[in-house]
């Protein structure tokens, strides 16, 4: 577990610093700034609409920094040859797998509630929302965060730095039309479109499934047994794809 | 004196091409022995296979074929980790953390105790001479600096078994002295020493032991003095005067000191029974000519690839 954690504080330490994030960041302000302004000269409610348009800039913006962030920070690991000093003072690959794991989702997931707690300040400046599913969606955009680090550390693995940013971005975009793919294809009269989509919504992750975020301050809460639920599949998926990542990893010989 | 390491028939092949994937063997059959306590330079020219074995050995790749023992060990997938220090080629870290900070990382996945972690780093940044950088990131620090702390961290946990692949490459001359200095003492401290290096000056003045690879095949494996110490070519230094009927040819070197220098073993035998006839002349110095590693080394590749 020692192992574990200090790949996860070297990760987190080395994260820290990456420019990118603080530009994301730093855009991400301007964009929740921007919408306030636009929220305030429409007619609504005001807090609601900076509320869906913040939540739904920061889980884009969360997810393609944690494309990036993680391919790079592993691909970059690798060029410089520290992933191979990691290795040799690690007892199995998984340990190196899990610990970056946890540095990233460490400094990701710090971002994304640093970015909902400003979004949470903006919002009660114009009015006042339900606080419980505010703080729900925001934890249920910290789990699809963690669930695109682990897509990403899966593609990491198996392909060059520009193709993994690719897939992984892919399959955020489709992950969050799991359902409305597969509804698609149940329409369709062609079998082998049926199967492919079948196939499509169980092997992609369904961003969808962890997506509290359409009623969040319109709700006093959500229902238990559907947080459960959606934490449950966030949880096991990001287990399995972890699983993955380090099976492959294992196998792979590094050059 | 026992073998740290035992490697035999290592083999390795590699994928080449990109649509039609064929095999391109790496290292083919090699076996060495690393004794204990010792320091051997792994030597060949590039393509050789040096890095391949390295990576073999760390676990970073799997061999076709062959076994590895580590202390009467097998070894399966790679050498123990609470053992093994380890330095790649050229290697250049986190940029955006300082050298403490990723030797404070390093260290713990070592296994090195938290209260220990700062004299540590301190000592080796110390005697590696990079504590003036040791609390600015590592982008800002020179390719010569950063190979001192890739040093640093592969000795910080004091394994039984180092292995550095071009450990003094990108160094300045001074620095090159303080890492031999640093490994020389690693080894009198009873670490066992294995490491590439083109720089064979260097290899010849840490080592004992040499291995030389040649298209993945091993060269020559011994000590450093069998490379280098030729039994074709002797120096019979003498002082005095040799009996006039002798006819032998020599050379003055200093002030009654005269050099005879023989082609063969019979001719040397007969040059000291000479000297030792001589009543007027005192045998001082019987030796073989020494080349240099370099020498012995550009030498032996070209008798290997000329057969």
């Amino acid at each position: 577990m020692r192992s574990v954690m200090s790949i996860a504080h070297l990760t987190f330490s080395e994260a820290l610093r990456n420019k990118i994030m603080y530009a994301v960041l730093a855009f991400l302000i301007l964009m929740l700034l921007a919408a306030s302004v636009l929220a305030s000269v429409t007619m609504g409610r005001t807090e609601l609409m900076i509320l869906d348009l913040g939540l739904g800039g920061i889980s884009i913006l969360a997810n393609l920094m944690a494309i990036v962030i993680t391919i790079q920070s592993l691909q970059q690991e690798k060029e410089s040859r520290t992933l191979y000093v990691l290795l040799t003072r690690l007892s199995s690959r998984w340990q190196y797998i899990v610990g970056k794991f946890l540095g990233l989702a460490m400094v990701l997931g710090g971002l994304v509630l640093l970015m909902c707690a400003l979004l949470t300040v903006l919002v009660y400046l114009f009015g006042s929302v339900y606080p419980l599913s505010l703080l729900e969606a925001c934890l249920s955009t910290l789990l699809e965060t963690w669930l695109v680090i682990a897509v990403a550390m899966l593609f990491a693995q198996t392909s060059s730095l520009f193709l993994a940013i690719l897939l992984t971005l892919c399959v955020d975009i489709a992950g969050r039309f799991t359902t409305v793919i597969y509804q698609f294809g149940q329409q369709s009269d062609a079998s082998s479109l049926r199967i492919l989509t079948e196939i499509m919504y169980y092997a992609l992750p369904n961003l969808e499934a962890v997506n509290l975020r359409n009623s969040a301050g319109y709700i006093s809460s959500y229902a238990s047994d559907l947080l459960v639920h959606v934490f449950t599949y966030g949880f096991i998926e990001i287990a399995f794809l972890l699983i993955l990542a380090a099976y492959i990893f294992e196998k792979r010989n590094l050059s | 004196m026992s073998a740290l390491l035992e490697v035999e028939n290592l083999s390795l092949t590699v994928p080449t091409g990109h649509v039609i994937q064929g095999r391109k063997p790496v290292l083919n059959n090699v076996s060495f022995k690393i004794m204990k306590g010792k320091a051997t330079a792994y030597l060949g020219p590039n393509g050789a296979g040096k890095t391949s074995t390295f990576r073999i050995l760390c676990g970073l790749a799997r061999k076709d074929n062959g076994s590895i023992l580590f202390d009467g060990q097998p070894v399966h997938r790679c050498l123990p980790a609470k053992n093994l220090g380890f330095m790649p080629e050229q290697p250049y870290f986190y940029k955006n953390l300082t050298p403490y900070e990723l030797l404070c990382g390093l260290g713990r996945l070592s296994g090195i105790h938290e209260k220990e972690l700062p004299s540590r780093i301190n000592t080796w940044a110390v005697k590696l001479d990079f504590n003036h950088i040791l609390h600015q990131p590592m982008s800002a620090c020179s390719k010569g600096q950063v190979q001192r702390v890739g040093i640093a961290q592969a000795l910080i946990h004091q394994p039984d078994f180092i292995l550095l692949d071009e450990p003094l490459s990108g160094l300045d001359p001074l620095g090159r002295e303080l890492v031999r200095n640093v490994l020389r003492e690693s080894v009198n401290y009873g670490a066992t020493l294995l490491f590439s290096s083109h720089i064979l000056a260097d290899a010849e003045s840490i080592c004992d032991q040499v291995i030389v690879l040649n298209h993945g095949v091993v060269a020559f494996e011994g000590g450093m003095e069998d490379l280098t110490v030729s039994d074709k070519k002797w120096h019979i230094t003498f002082e005095g005067e040799l009996t006039p009927d002798i006819d032998i040819k020599y050379e003055q070197l200093r002030e009654n000191q005269y050099r005879i220098t023989v082609a063969d073993l019979r001719d040397r035998d007969h040059a000291i029974q000479c000297i030792l006839a001589s009543s007027k002349a005192t045998l001082l110095t019987i030796e073989p000519e020494k080349q240099t590693l370099e020498d012995a080394f550009i030498k032996l590749l070209a008798k290997d690839t000329s057969l």
